[in-house]
């Protein structure tokens, strides 16, 4: 059960056995996709098959961390206690150049400025001594 | 030759008993309490008792501690049933049930089931339920820690149909007020203050482009059904069954970054094939429920199941085909808008509104003429998604 001292802690990603190497990545400032060497499918999420073929045969490679908005959304009304000091945000759904799509939210500059398509670079934010989020600011 | 899908289900399982509690602020009543008020009057109004029940289908209520619902309800109500599930599809779940009940008697896991759903979200919440609820819905690694609402999964969807069809905040605002003046003629809704378009627009941000009336109610409530063989339908002497005649699904993701559209979705191959099954197309239908758990979700929806055409879900709206007079009459009761929304049961709420307008027992609401219906759930930001396809003796 959580308790309201955790629900005003910012929700930290635990890693685990498919995803510990993203975030170790992303500790060293690099974004590791998969990538299929039976079909060449490209994926973010991490996991032991690719969804695509169903190979196990996947090696991780960064990505160049540019990408385009493919939408967003600017949040006014926090989702609970841990981000009521952030709103107003723009959350990004962006398109890597690499194909894959990810959640992510905007930095370096207000949320205002965020448009379709816009360019956007990747910019890893450390958020504790293990973890940094993969947040990305205008390219 | 024919597949499975053609006609397996088609008129073989009616609903005979259809019941609601409360809706709306019901301090004081457990989801349990609240599914069993809708129960009995499932049970009153098709002349069966508890004896007769011999199967249970339930959705996991939020402010509920029991994870397996189905079966402390029918522990609850006095049933030992032998055909039981507690389903999980988010707001998908109302039509999943329906379907899954009528293959169940078809396929003779049970002879009559009773589907039902309540939850307290607005009253019985306890603080940590409540907590638990906005911190755990989203996926822990990849969502959750950028801050994501599950609003937020679904605007990021109206918000690319708008970039790329030039849907505006107006035609979205228009669904939310068109379903208000539905819930103003729905006894016991939960709300029925009139709004306009300005309201809409000027209601508070939660997460752009949707504002506060853009977003469905939080409720309790809970809603109840009977559902037996056709042949037992008639050896009871039930006056207006009203008969499964398709059901389908579709589950394209589980992530948002997964979704293979943002504004395209499963509701396209679940509706396909419940109106395959059904032997009828989008024109046929009389009345529908549409989910709604956003202003957005209606207008990408109606394209979806073949109201409109992809893009024109907006206009549709605002050209009025969504009320009295237009092509597809759809929440009549006004939906998770307006009438009410308490989660699993929010969707079963439109099947109890299009049964009771299938039956012709919805006065001044009522849609002349109606003999078939549709009704489409799906929640999880697009991810799940399930169609039925309803409709009277005459369309057998």
């Amino acid at each position: 059960m959580i308790t309201p001292e955790e629900a005003r802690r910012k929700p930290e990603p635990s890693p685990d056995a498919d995803s510990a190497a993203l975030w170790k990545g992303l500790r060293d400032g690099k974004l590791l996709l998969q990538h299929c060497k039976a079909c060449g499918h490209v994926q973010y999420y991490q996991q032991a098959i690719c969804r695509r073929c169903g190979s196990d045969d996947l090696v991780h490679r960064a990505a160049s961390g540019h990408g385009t908005v493919h939408s967003f959304s600017i949040v006014h009304r926090a989702p609970g206690p841990a981000f009521k000091d952030d709103v107003p945000y723009a959350v990004l759904l962006v398109e890597l150049d690499e194909g894959p799509r990810m959640i992510s939210t905007y930095t370096g500059g207000k949320p205002d400025d965020v448009t379709f398509d816009m360019r956007v670079r990747l910019v890893c934010e450390p958020i504790s001594d293990t973890i940094s989020l993969p947040r990305f600011k205008r390219a | 030759m024919t597949s499975g899908l053609d006609s397996s289900l088609r008129g073989k399982v009616a609903i005979v008993g259809i019941g609601l509690s409360p809706v709306g602020s019901v301090p004081g009543q457990s989801p349990l309490a609240l599914t069993a008020t809708a129960a009995k009057h499932a049970l009153a109004d098709c002349g069966l008792t508890r004896k007769d029940i011999d199967g249970v289908l339930s959705g996991s209520a939020i402010a509920s501690p029991f994870h397996r619902f189905s079966v402390a309800f029918s522990e609850y109500f006095g049933l030992a049933p032998t055909f039981s599930n507690t389903l999980q599809a988010s707001g998908a779940t109302a039509a999943t049930m329906f379907n899954i009940a009528a293959a169940a008697i078809h396929g003779g896991l049970a002879e009559t089931v009773l589907v039902a759903a309540g939850d307290s979200m607005l009253t019985g919440m306890t603080p940590d339920l409540a907590l638990r609820a906005l911190t755990e819905s989203r996926d822990q690694q990849y969502e959750m820690p950028f801050g994501i609402p599950v609003a937020n999964t679904f605007a990021m969807t109206a918000h690319r149909h708008m970039k790329e069809f030039g849907t505006t905040p107006e035609q979205l605002a228009q669904v939310a007020v068109t379903q208000r003046r539905h819930a103003a003629r729905t006894p016991g809704a939960q709300q029925t203050a009139p709004i306009t378009i300005e309201d809409v627009l000027s209601s508070k941000l939660v997460t752009t482009p949707y504002h506060k009336l853009d977003c469905s109610l939080i409720s309790d409530g809970a809603a109840a059904f009977v559902l037996t063989s056709a042949e037992r339908a008639q050896a009871l002497g039930i006056e207006k069954p009203v008969f499964i005649l398709g059901g389908g699904e579709c589950y394209t993701h589980e992530h948002i970054f997964l979704m293979p559209s943002l504004t395209t979705t499963g509701a396209v191959q679940s509706s396909r094939r419940a109106y395959r099954m059904a032997g009828c197309a989008p024109k046929d239908i009389d009345v529908a429920g549409v989910y709604d758990c956003f202003t957005g979700t209606v207008i990408m929806m109606l394209e979806d199941l073949g109201f409109c055409p992809k893009g024109e879900g907006g206009r549709f709206v605002a050209d009025g085909h969504t009320t009295y007079g237009g092509q597809i009459p759809s929440n009549t009761h006004g939906g998770l808008l307006s009438f009410a929304h308490s989660g699993i049961p929010g969707s079963l709420f439109h099947f109890h509104e299009v049964i009771a307008q299938l039956r012709g027992q919805c006065g001044e609401r009522q849609v002349a003429g109606a003999e078939l219906g549709l009704v489409h759930s799906l929640g999880g930001g697009f991810a799940t998604h399930a169609t039925t396809i309803l409709g009277t003796e005459a369309t057998l």
